[in-house]
């Protein structure tokens, strides 16, 4: 079971998927892109707790974090 | 009698239902479930230095400069120097309105994948300003 895990006004929201359910895939490459088109930035980590910021969907991420854009302050 | 009775029951259970809903709300609220992320994706030392100050290290992805994300939403970023006291102060933060807990993982991913994009964007001030978090103490 892989997570996209997308921060929001309710702490995050989590979306859950399959990663060999073709299906559960394709809408989570949707979900990607979606968020990321409007300007979340996607993260994940390595198995050693690296960070590692994402540009196109990893289908093999077991977890996939969104944050919104930042700006300066 | 009887009814007196019966309205001091209902108080009770309504008081128990305010509590149950205020401890519900203490648990998963925005609040909290941000803070439960962010110590799920802390460093392991990362998360013993905010359990005890409230605040946690970071590494910058391209100078190597130490960074201390203080517990709080602007204003809460402080470049450490050589002997880890603040030099200057960074504010950043997301565009939407989020939990302290979701602001300072942002922060953290950002300083520590894309450094440069972060100072490109970053407003710095004096971290010698009188509103700069010191050592914030986490809530018991």
């Amino acid at each position: 079971m892989a997570t996209q895990i997308v921060m929001d006004s309710t702490g995050d929201s989590r979306h859950f998927f399959e990663e060999d359910d073709p299906k559960g895939l394709a809408e989570a490459e949707r979900r990607f892109k979606m968020f990321t088109g409007r300007g979340f930035t996607a993260a994940t980590r390595t198995p050693a707790g690296d960070l590692k910021l994402i540009r196109t969907f990893d289908p093999t991420a077991k977890e996939t974090l969104f944050y919104p854009h930042l700006v300066g302050g | 009698m009887f009814l007196f009775g019966r309205n001091v029951a209902q108080g009770a259970r309504l008081r128990a239902l305010r509590a149950l809903y205020r401890s519900f709300n203490e648990q998963n609220g925005p609040e909290a479930r941000a803070r439960r992320l962010l110590r799920e994706w802390l460093s392991p030392e990362q998360r013993a230095q905010f359990d005890v100050n409230g605040f946690f290290e970071v590494t910058g992805s391209l100078t190597g400069r130490r960074y201390r994300i203080h517990q709080c939403t602007m204003s809460n970023v402080l470049e450490l120097d050589e002997k880890l006291e603040p030099k200057v102060g960074w504010c950043f933060l997301p565009e939407r309105a989020l939990a302290v807990g979701d602001v300072m993982l942002a922060q953290k991913i950002a300083l520590e994948t894309d450094e440069a994009a972060v100072l490109a964007i970053a407003k710095s001030f004096s971290p010698r300003l009188p509103f700069v978090p010191r050592a914030v103490r986490r809530a018991p």
